[in-house]
């Protein structure tokens, strides 16, 4: 039995280390991307809390078959999705455009980061399998069940997604106005 | 890894994710708070020999009763005598042929205009596909 089986029986049984050890490698990648799907910084750690605790509470219905990382990632969607359908964000007041934390995390660079130009022109869904894919290292299987997508839709929506941050990554001007893709 | 990959990769880095202190300790004060639900899935339950044993029963039951009721309804009644069909004494009526070649020729011309609308619809979609997805198939 490999170590994350074993820590995903102890946490079965009600160990909060176990799980907390079980989840730490995850943790900062599941919070980086959480950041990209959320309006700002405080959704975003928020959705993290919902996700850990989902994980956690639910743990025992968690099929080994797939990647833990799989499984995580499906909850941490489903959260983000439910933050923004549930209005958490104040519709009374105008959008804070300073308080995206893409934005913010990147105030400092000195070109634009592909992810921004990769949320303005890829849909939701695209900019999630191209983030699974490229910076989760991803199967398209896995990318399939986290989204729950068939694999023909992420093999498309990969291809389609790569070609049109490709050629934004390769255009020198004029870039905005772009259509969204997928 | 191509340059593309490298990349995407090397922007997702530059995001600040760092999880700080005090969420940290509310994640794990939320999970201390919580117990985890005991597996969804269940083995499927085991039937008693008994179980089968009374299903079998009832159902060569249930397959007798019903032998039973169609003999019973289905009597052969051999003073009833089916109705004889009457013969039929009408003529036959003599069908004119028609001069098919003339028709056909009129029919024939909306088909094919309909044909061609229909490419033509055909054409200018694929052309708003390609429009849309700025890709060449």
């Amino acid at each position: 039995m490999s170590d994350e089986l074993k820590l995903i029986d102890a946490a079965k049984g009600g160990s909060v280390d176990a799980f907390t050890e079980l989840v730490r490698g995850y943790r900062d990648g599941l919070f980086r991307f959480l950041l990209t799907r959320c309006t700002n910084r405080a959704d975003a750690e928020d959705a993290l809390q919902d996700t850990l605790i989902n994980a956690y509470r639910y743990l025992g219905s968690y099929n080994p078959q797939w990647r833990f990382s799989t499984w995580l990632y499906r909850i941490a969607i489903r959260n983000a999705g439910r933050l923004r359908t549930d209005g958490h964000v104040e519709l009374g007041e105008p959008p804070d455009h300073g308080a995206d934390p893409l934005a913010h995390c990147l105030a400092a660079s000195e070109r634009e980061n592909l992810w921004r130009s990769a949320k303005r022109i890829l849909s939701d869904e695209v900019f999630a399998a191209m983030w699974l894919r490229y910076v989760e290292d991803m199967s398209v299987r896995d990318i399939s069940n986290v989204l729950e997508r068939s694999s023909s839709w992420t093999k498309v929506n990969l291809l389609r997604g790569r070609r049109a941050l490709e050629a934004e990554m390769n255009s020198t001007a004029g870039s905005t106005g772009s259509e969204a893709y997928g | 890894m191509d340059k593309f990959s490298d990349r995407l990769r090397d922007d997702a880095a530059k995001l600040d994710a760092e999880i700080s202190a005090q969420l940290d300790s509310r994640i794990r004060a939320s999970l201390a708070a919580i117990e985890p639900e005991a597996a969804r899935r269940r083995e499927p339950k085991r039937r008693a020999a008994s179980f089968w044993l009374a299903s079998s029963l009832t159902g060569v039951a249930a397959a007798l009763a019903v032998i039973a009721v169609l003999n019973v309804v289905d009597t052969d009644e051999p003073g009833v005598i089916p109705p004889t069909v009457a013969e039929s004494t009408v003529q036959p009526i003599e069908i004119p042929a028609l001069d098919l070649d003339v028709k056909a020729a009129t029919l024939a011309g909306p088909l094919a205009q309909e044909l061609e609308d229909l490419q033509a619809d055909l054409k200018k979609a694929e052309e708003v596909m390609r429009g849309d997805v700025r890709i060449d198939f």
